[in-house]
Formats: C-alpha cells, structure tokens, sequence
C-alpha cells in the first residue's frame, strides 16, 4: 500500500519550537508541569501497547501518541469551572488535570474505580466535580457537540463565564452531530470551543476522502464562528491559537473552531498496522515529534537544567509502575453490582401505599367514533 | 379542580413547574412566540422569556443532546417533539447518551423528553406513530403515557422532578377530546403505579394511552351484557406496575392486552410474557393481544381505520375470551 500512494502533500513546519522563552509568561515551573503531562501520557501509552502486545488487555488499545502537545496546550488554558471532553488521543489533558495514572490504568483493566466502578472503558472518563470532565456519548462521532452545547448553554443560561472545549478528530467533523450541535451553539452564541485535531486520519481515511474541504477551518463559515488553523506540535503555538478562540468564547461572541494540525503516530488501535499511512508522512511527522521538541526547546533555548528534565522522566516510569501495581491489585466489580445504580431515587418513586386506592375511574371515555363527528379535530395540521 | 383538556393539563403542569422552580426550561420547534404546533406552550415566552423558552433549529439530535448535557449541571429541561416521529432523529443522543450516563457515571439525567403521538386524526406514516417500545427496550429511560387529563399533569410533574430522563408520550387525539376536573396547583402521580378504570372479576383488559378509553367503552357496553370487566390502565411503562397487572390477572383468570402501537415487538408481548411465567397457573385462556396492524399508519381513512385498534376489534377479542 505505501508504495503505491502517492506522495504525500507536505506542509512546511519546522522541526522545532520558535518561541522566544524570554517572550513568554512561563516560569520553568511551569514549563516542567508541561513537560510532566506530555511525558506520563508517553509513558503510559507505551506500557499499555506494551500489555496489549502481551495479550494482559481487555479488548483493543488506542494511543494518543503524537498528540501530547495539542492535548497540554488547550488543557492548559481552561479557568476554574470550565468543562471539557476528550478523545482518545487526549491522556495528557487528563494528566495535566491531575487524573491519577493508577485509576486510568485500573479502568483500562475493568477494576472497581470509581466513578464507572467497571461499567465503562479505561479510554472514557466522565467526572465534572473533579475534573470538569463532561460525560457524553463516547460511542457516535461527534455526539459530544451537541452536548458540548448544552454545557455551554447552562453556562450562559447561569451567566457563568466559563467555556466548554471539545476535542475533535477531523473524521468527527463530518457527522450530522457535528452541524446540529454548531448550528444550535452559533444561533444562540455559547461559549463552545471546538479544538479540532486534524491528525490526517480517521482510522484508515484521509481527509480528502473525509471532506470536500482542505482544512476543517474551511467549514467554519457556514456557522459563522471564529476559526484559525494551527502548527499542533508545537505547544506554543496551540496555546496561542487557542487563546484567542477561548478569549473569543467566553467572552460572549459565541463559538470558535481551533483547527490544530497535527498526527497520529500510531495507528488507530493498536491491532492496525498502518500500511495505508505513506512513509514520507510518517517520517515527517516523526521529525516533528511533540515532545522531544519541546525537550530540545527547554535545554537549548530556556536553559533548563538537563537533571530536572531527567527527574521528571524518571517520575513518569515510576508513576507508571505503582500505577500498574495499584490496577492490578484493585479488585474487580462484584457481579451482583450489575443491576445497581441504573435509576437515580426520585421523589415520585412509587412506595406500598400508593398502590391502596388506585381505582380512578374514567366517566366519559373519549373514543373517535364517538367524537370525531361531534368535534373537529384541530390537531393534524404540520 | 378546574376543568382541563387534557392539552391544558399539559400546559397546566409545565407551567407549574416553571413557576416553581428556574430550574426547569422548556425547548423546541416553534414554541417560544408561535406557542407550539399544538399550542402547548402558548404565552409561556411573555411569562418567563426567551431564556426560558428556547426556540431552537431543526435539529433533534442537536438540541436534545444540549439539553440532555444541561441536565447534568443541575437543569431540568422538558424538550418538546413537535410530532414524536421526529424523535427517531434525536435517537442516538437519548438511548446513547441520556439512558446511560447516570449507569456509567452516577451523573444522573433529569431531562424529559414529550410529544404527541398517535393515529386516527389522518396524519399519515410521518406524524402518527406510537414509538413507546423502541425506548421501553433501553434501560435507564422510563417512559410514560398519560390516558386521562389528570395523569396528564400528575405523571408530567413527576417527570419533571424525576432525577431520571423520561420520555413522556401524549395522546393528540385526547388533546382536545378529553376533559375532565384536574386538580390546580401540586398535584403528582407516582411514576410506576397503574390505575384500574373499571374493576371487575370476568376479564382483565391491560392498555395504556388512549385506547385506555376504548377499553373502558367496551368494559361498559360488556357489563350491559353481564360480564364484569376490569380495565388496567399501566401509566408508565417503565417503571411497571406488575404488582397490580398481576392482581388483577389472578382474580379475573382472562387477559386482554391491547395498544394503538403496532402488535409486533410491542409491549404488549412484553406484558403477555411476564403474564405467562408469574401467573401462568391462574390463567383459564391464552392471553389475547389487539393493536395496530404490522404497518405504517396510512393516510386514508379507511386503511388507517382498518389498521388501528377500535372498540369493535377489542369488544371481539373480550367477547371471544369471556366465552373461552
Ligand atoms: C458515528 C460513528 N461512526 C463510526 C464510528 C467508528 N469510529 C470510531 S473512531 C473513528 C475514526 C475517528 O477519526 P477522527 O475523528 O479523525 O479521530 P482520530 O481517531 O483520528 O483521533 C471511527 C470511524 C463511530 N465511533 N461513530
Ligand atoms: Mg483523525
């Protein structure tokens, strides 16, 4: 197959982060906990290919690996009370937020972690109080923009001056979801923010046979939102970009659309070999890896000691070996747990004394024959 | 008590609960200054706004996800159907999303979704359906269909207030044929307790909707003949009352099941098979089901007439089984 495509259409990034750190607002703190983010999601992603490899997982894997600094980027820039949802190629946002290596891994597993205790998969999470992660329908593409709209409506609904970002893979971008939930957003101007990761793959479809368009950016129009298109591997320029369209929607004008352009470094799970991607893609892309440009960054342009980037490298293998023991441990969900919390208790719940009296006879039965000739229906008319 | 249609009990309710709590919105098609198709909603957008009162696009799957996701944060939205067959375009966001999230993420999902259903006013394939049992198949959803003007705003307050979604489905053809005292201000029916509309020993006809009111017709043109005939109304089909369908088969022995949906994958069966396994030993005849035929409701008054449920089709069947 990869002999046979064509060569591919190349854009002309550069190979390493231009930003100038005397320029920038970060102290090497916080440069760290960048680097932090991206390199736990590295490491995590390789341990579990790794016990994918070794048939130790339930089901197939699917890794974000190239996607660290589009997914840092956005995450970076959310306010207290902001919502967000993921993808699957967004582990490192979920990092970034402080979401423990251990739980991810032990729902990979199918332990008893709360919050699903089981139900759902280690590539899902839904936890607004801890997190502002949103919960939404994780199976159909793009059906977490219409809620992403609903989010973005209770906020505005609340005067809360808080945003929703939804990570979004170019392939998400063609399902109907994708207009319903951006026309409602655009009409009634919410603070939804779309970061659209154009990572040149859905699954095995380019985007020329994903969309009559170049770039997302290009579908941005029809709504009549904000939209700008990206470098996404460098964490600089996602967080710049991304700025100005989560500065744009919370500050009332409605939704914007941060296309950032990026790739997928593996293949869409772990069982696909990737045969369709052309080599001089992947090459590119692989000179461009995310995160070891940003490494080369810190320690020849912001001077950052080599010792404390290797601290935090060594942290993540850490991390990732207690996470293993903590998931591996953790007992599974007791079957009886199956029916459990499926209705939320509500007020009207039916109770024993509410089945006494149920004899509530109807005195004038309203039937067709019997009326339809006595009263015009005004109904019908659509 | 006020006299209500059953179209103003609706309102009545919604209206309420709006007035109660700011909690409680309402979106859909053509409701905010046109009120709604059926008017349900008329003079909602003067009393409580534009914020309150969403007018929205075409597009079910659009905003029934917003609303679902405004749910979790503490809302109670009620989206409006302008007609429930438009409900199959929002089917994903609701058995994907809605029924779920609570199961998955103990984040529960007070949302209800309403509009009307039904045949027997010529509105052809598109604006006629009975959809209850494509949800009754999803676990997470409850689903509720009022027969009276009274459960109409006791069982949509419940609704309302239920931390749950709940698909409500109402009648069109009772809108403004059914009128009755409904009592004004709180007023709340229990979500899963049926109601019996007439009782009797001979026959237990079970149904749900509006031919709850075919039955009771053919309950008293039988008990003209002698026959004593119980007509169970369910109320919600999610949670079920089996505890009164079951009653109520042990003391008659003889069982009607009938609904305007159409006969196959209904929830008729589902009621019949739970008949056969917990009341098997007390039944002296097979259970009996009539609904719509397995077609789409057709437009032209004789074949959609030969196709829904009628008095004639269920006296029939209740004579055939009172005779068993
Ligand atoms: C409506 C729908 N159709 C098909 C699928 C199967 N599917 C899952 S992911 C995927 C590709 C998604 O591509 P993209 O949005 O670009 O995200 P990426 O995987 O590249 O991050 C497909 C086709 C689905 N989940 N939903
Ligand atoms: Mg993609």
């Amino acid at each position: 197959m990869s002999q046979t495509s064509p060569k591919p259409d190349l854009p002309d990034f550069p190979a390493e982060i231009e930003a100038d750190p005397k320029q920038l607002p970060y102290d090497k703190e916080q440069l760290l906990r960048f680097f932090a983010a991206m390199r736990l999601a590295r490491a995590f992603e390789e341990k579990l290919g790794a016990l994918y490899r070794q048939g130790k997982l339930l089901g197939a894997a699917y890794l974000g690996m190239g996607q660290e600094a589009t997914s840092v980027g956005c995450i970076s820039l959310l306010d207290k009370g902001d919502y967000f949802s993921t993808v699957s190629r967004n582990l490192s946002a979920w990092f970034y937020r402080g979401v423990e290596p251990g739980h991810v891994l032990a729902r990979w597993f199918g332990k008893d972690q709360s919050p699903s205790h089981g139900r759902d998969l280690g590539l899902f999470l839904a936890d607004l109080e801890n997190y502002g992660i949103a919960p939404f329908h994780n199976g159909s593409m793009a059906a977490w923009i219409p809620t992403g709209a609903g989010y973005a409506l209770s906020f505005k609904m609340r005067k809360q001056p808080n945003i929703y970002l939804a990570f979004t893979g170019d392939g998400a971008t063609s399902p109907g979801d994708f207009y319903e939930g951006l026309n409602f957003a655009s009409i009634h101007k919410l603070p939804l923010v779309i970061i659209a990761e154009m990572n040149q793959f859905a699954y095995s479809t380019p985007p020329e046979k994903q969309m009559p368009v170049k770039n997302i950016a290009d579908r941005a129009p029809a709504f009549n939102i904000y939209s700008e298109i990206a470098y996404g591997n460098d964490l600089f320029k996602v967080i710049d970009a991304s700025r100005r369209g989560i500065d744009h929607a919370r500050s009332g004008n409605g939704p914007a659309l941060i296309e950032l352009k990026t790739f997928r470094q593996r293949g869409h799970g772990e069982h696909d070999d990737m045969s369709y991607v052309p080599r001089e893609l992947r090459e590119f892309w692989e000179n461009r890896d995310p995160i070891r440009m940003y490494r080369r960054w810190m320690i020849e342009r912001a001077e950052i000691p080599a010792l404390d980037i290797e601290r935090i490298e060594e942290d993540a293998s850490h991390q990732i070996e207690r996470a293993v023991e903590y998931a591996e441990a953790l007992p599974y969900p007791s079957p009886e747990a199956v029916t459990e919390r499926l209705y939320a208790p509500s007020p009207h719940d039916p109770r024993a004394e509410d089945r006494k009296n149920i004899f509530e006879p109807i005195e004038n039965p309203a039937v067709p024959s019997l009326t339809a000739t006595k009263e015009r229906s005004t109904g019908g008319h659509f | 008590m006020a006299q209500m249609t059953y179209l103003q009990a609706i309102s009545d309710a919604l209206r309420y609960e709006m007035r109660r709590d700011s909690n409680v919105f309402v979106l859909g098609e053509d409701i905010g200054a046109f009120g709604g198709a059926f008017k349900i909603t008329q003079g909602f957008i003067d009393e409580f706004g534009a914020e309150r009162v969403i007018d929205t696009p075409i597009s079910e799957s659009g905003f029934v996800g917003a609303a679902c996701a405004a749910a979790t944060t503490g809302f109670r939205p009620v989206v409006e159907f302008q007609f429930i067959d438009f409900i199959a375009c929002a089917f994903d966001q609701i058995v994907n999303f809605a029924a779920k999230c609570y199961y998955r993420w103990g984040i529960a999902v007070p949302v209800v979704f309403r509009g009307p259903t039904g045949g027997g006013i010529h509105a052809g394939p598109y604006h006629s359906q009975n959809p209850e049992a494509w949800f009754t198949h999803v676990p997470g959803l409850k689903v509720v269909l009022p027969a009276t003007a009274k459960d109409a705003k006791g069982l949509l307050i419940a609704a309302i207030r239920d931390n749950n979604p709940v698909v409500y489905m109402e009648n069109k053809f009772l809108y403004r044929h059914y009128k009755e005292d409904v009592p004004e201000g709180e007023y709340t029916v229990p979500i899963g307790v049926a109601a019996l509309r007439t009782m009797g020993d001979d026959l237990s006809i079970i149904s749900y909707g509006a031919t709850v009111h075919l039955c009771v017709e053919v309950a008293r043109t039988l008990e003209r003949e002698g026959a004593s005939v119980e007509v169970v109304d369910l109320r919600s089909l999610v949670p079920l009352d089996r505890e009164t369908v079951l009653a109520s088969v042990r003391k008659t022995g003889k069982v009607l099941v009938a609904h305007e949906a159409n006969i196959t994958g209904g929830f008729g069966g589902e009621i019949a098979a739970i008949i056969a396994q917990d009341a098997f030993e007390y039944l002296d005849a097979p259970v009996m089901r009539i609904a719509s035929l397995d077609v789409p409701v057709p437009f032209s008054p004789p074949l959609e007439m030969a196709m829904l449920p009628s008095v004639d089709k269920i006296l029939a069947a209740a004579r055939q089984l009172l005779a068993y």
